[in-house]
């Protein structure tokens, strides 16, 4: 998963600017579609590398990124996914802002990726070409903006021809063009044709953020929301076609291990079944040429099994239920249980063999006051989006479609053609909603099976259906790790040593571990951060702030620990710590204190902890965004945990839609809430025991504390940061240390609700 | 195979169907109606809310044979033209994220406010059950609370 750092991580926040602009090279062509306007980005080579359109519709795949419609509708052709997050509505917004069309006017539509196979860089524009995960992409925004300033300019043009006026007389404002001195008008979809017609000697420059009238307010909302409220949304689940049949889908409960033996004709006789197909790994072609997913092809292979195909999805269902199946389970029963994987990573952890990523001074040259050691550790999590696993999928002699949830389209694309062998110019990508992402549906192994049950029975769409225990327990959960850290104090408690090892049972991520900013920020003079890995056959992908979620609480409930260790208030601790380390750090931490009431005195069995982190770039000052949590907790003497209140600061630099910001803020704290308190699979012969929701304990409206979001540690440094994962990372962390100010018992394993807090 | 009648957002349905079918796939697979969203099918998460004679149920847990002659309303039929008030104030206040669940809370919200026209916060806690990974709460209660008081206005 090398590649998800260099997708995911930009190197550093650029402020957006003309000169970013003119340094990457594109044009703006126009043409009339469907009697409008539409605007197309090419980059500046498009035309040498475009490839031969394929059969399957060259005007489709090369769809544009905006088309006003003599209607005066604008669509927007957006290159996100939409997993509820506003991705694809924040590139409509930051085109309207330009463009100075009437809102109501607007709709978003998602591309298909053949275009930018077909014309690479078409869409691809940034770093995060077709990633869903981040709606204010910093390095997406001034392309956008630049095409809504550059439909403008050439509606207002066509209006000063048709005038023969001059074009600085020309006002557009709410999908209007004016005349300014003789008042007359033109709607934009009157002159939209002949726009096309407008070559512009020079792209316009776009508006300072100071005339911004639509960024940085707290709407407009999700374009989608009205679908949404109605039912008549569509997510992955809800495609219907002509002539679809459904698929019940069952895989080996082990990871790994392969179907052995299965009766069919058991089943076959049963109403409204048509067949059942076998998923077989063994049957993957390969892509015919270098595939260009996004994260690569590992981790999205699809495990084997067995599906009922079926009119109706209950008549798939029954059978799937009666269908005799054996599996070989193969090498990975060897891990018996999560203790079994604990006392293996300790074994790992105990010869501190890790390579160390992050190095300085020498650890082994101080002879502290004082040695505080502690281990940590968090398990597999399964994401249990709402929208449990599904896709649908149509081969035919033409080629292949798929109509799927996925979080990347361009991922979700190259599967396709990997599992099918396809030329890719015969496979077409629909996107739909995404009902839950956080992470499971990056990698694409959902994408595989479906096309590899589509492929053994072609000619009608099938669509493919996991049930919810299927789901669980064919997931890509988070990563398991372990972490030993040591760290040496000062006679006043300063630390002076910091040596740390993470083992991952999983794909590795280190941001927020071996770029923690308390080494980074050059404190502690001495710092050795390691990793290991001690890997399984359990399936783990991204996972909201993929193996952040575990750092974040390693790292700061280890801090606590050393401020306890030391005396100190761990407030004051993390402040000295950070005294020369970018300020906003400080503002979050002062600002979450002093509105939880950091300091007032509680009574027995109540307590409050703070912990702080940042996503994605914890080590770099400006950077990432920068999170902070003060959590109130209450312990019953029998152990029950009662968190009152969660107060959060944060700085992501700038926002564009405070209620987006706000809400994406809300939703994590209560992911990470769930994290900490709840989430947690366990293994039995190396399959995952959970299945449905009766054994993987969600919060619900009665479990939520009082959360008490604060913008007022908002830098204001000129950077738009991701916010979708960052705040839960020290959600878990707080109530951690809140729990030890509560009753004086440190705990070091998530989820809580397995710890024993009872207390006398 | 039997055929099954009842009706749904006040059109008389006639189902030819495994009479074992649960409601659910009943609306989604028969009836094209896929507003009501699948989640657990064990009636845990409540995404398949819908009201059976005005009463919110699970529909993943209702075999259709228990439908003869019954009222059903889904999300389609909430309101004639998505304006329930829940359902405006759900836009007003960005209430979804992802928004697979809201058809489900907006059932359930729907019927606490028939029965409890002003209704508390346990209420709220103890009829609102359903599960959203999202985490939307906060913003549900807020609506439920708003939506009471325009009621009442």
């Amino acid at each position: 998963m090398k590649r998800l750092m260099a997708r995911t991580a930009p190197m550093s926040p650029e402020p957006m600017s003309p000169e970013l602009m003119s340094r990457r090279k594109f044009l703006i062509s126009a043409s009339v579609v469907a009697g409008g306007l539409s605007l197309k980005l090419l980059p500046a080579d498009a035309l040498a590398s475009t490839r031969q359109p394929s059969a399957l519709g060259a005007e489709a795949e090369l769809s544009p990124w905006l088309k006003i419609l003599p209607d005066d509708s604008v669509i927007v052709t957006v290159p996100t996914p939409e997993i509820g997050n506003g991705a694809s509505t924040q590139q409509a917004v930051n085109i309207a802002e330009e463009l100075e069309c009437a809102w109501d006017k607007v709709k978003v539509e998602f591309a298909l990726f053949s275009r930018e196979y077909q014309q690479p860089g078409s869409y691809a524009v940034g770093l995060q070409p077709f990633f869903g995960g981040h709606s204010t992409d910093h390095d997406r925004m001034p392309y956008t903006l630049q095409l809504g300033a550059s439909a403008r300019e050439r509606l207002k043009a066509a209006a000063a021809k048709r005038w023969n006026v001059p074009v600085t007389e020309i006002q557009a404002r709410d999908s209007v063009l004016t005349h300014t001195a003789t008042g007359r008008t033109l709607r934009f979809g009157e002159v939209a044709a002949d726009a096309a017609g407008i070559e512009l000697e020079v792209e316009p420059t776009i508006k300072p953020q100071s005339q911004w009238r639509m960024l940085g307010k707290t709407k407009p909302h999700k374009l989608q929301l009205p679908e949404v409220v109605r039912g008549t949304a569509i997510y992955g689940m809800d495609v219907i076609l002509p002539g679809m049949v459904y698929a019940a889908v069952r895989q080996c409960p082990v990871h790994g291990g392969v179907l052995k033996h299965h009766e069919p004709e058991a089943v076959l006789g049963m109403p409204g079944v048509k067949a059942v197909v076998v998923i077989d790994p063994a049957k993957t072609v390969g892509s015919p040429v270098q595939a260009d997913a996004t994260f690569g092809l590992e981790g999205s292979e699809c495990h084997s099994g067995v599906a009922v195909i079926a009119e109706h999805y209950w008549q798939a269902k029954k059978a799937l239920d009666a269908l005799p199946v054996e599996w070989d389970l193969g090498l990975g029963t060897f891990w018996s249980s999560v203790e079994k994987l604990n006392e293996r990573q300790d074994r790992v952890l105990e010869r501190w063999g890790g390579a160390a990523l992050t190095k300085k001074g020498d650890v082994n040259s101080v002879v502290p006051a004082q040695t505080v050691e502690a281990t940590y550790y968090t398990p597999f999590c399964e994401h249990a989006t709402m929208e449990p696993l599904n896709g649908t999928a149509l081969l035919t002699d033409d080629g292949l479609e798929v109509w799927h949830p996925t979080q990347d389209m361009q991922q979700a694309f190259w599967v396709a053609v990997d599992e099918s062998g396809l030329d890719p110019n015969k496979v077409v990508f629909h996107q739909t909603l995404v009902g839950g992402g956080f992470g499971r549906r990056v990698i694409g192994d959902d994408v595989r099976s479906v096309v590899a049950i589509a492929r053994e029975y072609p000619g009608v769409p099938v669509k493919a259906i996991w049930s919810r225990e299927e789901t669980t327990r064919q997931g890509s959960y988070r990563t398991a790790l372990a972490a030993r850290y040591q760290a040496g104090l000062d006679e006043q408690g300063k630390l002076v040593a910091l040596q740390s090892e993470t083992c991952f049972s999983g794909m590795e991520l280190s941001l927020g571990y071996t770029d923690m900013a308390y080494a980074a920020s050059g404190a502690i003079p001495n710092v050795r951060i390691a990793t290991s890995k001690l890997p399984t056959h359990i399936a783990t992908g991204a996972y909201r702030g993929p193996c952040y979620n575990s750092h974040a609480f390693t790292v700061e409930t280890f801090i606590d620990e050393c401020a306890v260790a030391a005396g100190l208030d761990p407030l004051q601790y993390r402040l000295d710590l950070l005294a020369e380390w970018d300020p906003a750090w400080s503002d979050c931490l002062k600002l979450a204190a002093e509105k939880a009431g950091w300091g007032q005195p509680l009574p027995k069995g109540q307590g409050r902890g703070i912990a702080i982190s940042n996503w994605p770039h914890s080590g770099a000052r400006q950077a990432g965004s920068t999170v902070c949590a003060v959590a109130h907790v209450e312990v019953s003497k029998a152990g029950e945990l009662t968190v009152h209140s969660i107060d959060l600061t944060f700085d992501c630099g700038r926002i564009v839609n405070s209620d987006a910001v706000l809400q994406q803020l809300q939703g994590g704290v209560i992911f990470g809430l769930n994290m900490a308190l709840n989430d947690g699979l366990t293994i039995k012969d190396g399959a995952i025991v959970e299945g449905n929701l009766d054994t993987i304990p969600l919060l619900k409206m009665a479990d939520i504390p009082q959360i008490n979001i604060h913008f007022e540690a908002l830098s204001g440094h000129d950077r738009f940061a991701i916010i979708g994962e960052a705040p839960v990372g020290p959600v878990g962390p707080a109530i951690g240390n809140a729990i030890y100010q509560a009753i004086g018992k440190r705990v070091r394993t998530t989820p809580f609700r397995k710890q024993d807090l009872s207390w006398s | 195979m039997s055929t099954i009648k009842f009706n749904v957002n006040g059109q008389p349905q006639a189902v030819d169907i495994d009479p074992s079918t649960p409601l659910l796939w009943t609306l989604r697979d028969h009836l094209g109606l896929t507003g009501t969203k699948f989640g657990c099918g064990a009636g845990l998460c409540g995404a398949c809310t819908v009201h059976f004679n005005g009463s919110a149920v699970r529909s993943c847990q209702i075999p259709v044979q228990a439908l003869e002659g019954a009222e059903i309303t889904t999300i389609e039929g909430l309101s004639e033209s998505g304006d329930h008030v829940l359902q405006k104030l759900w836009v007003e206040l960005n209430v979804p994220q992802c928004g697979y669940c809201q058809a489900g809370m907006l059932m359930a919200a729907a019927e606490l406010l028939k029965r409890i026209p002003n209704p508390s916060d346990e209420d709220i806690d103890t009829h609102i059950s359903n599960i959203c990974r999202c985490g939307t709460y906060p913003r549900i209660r807020d609506a439920i609370k708003r939506a009471a008081q325009e009621v009442k206005v």
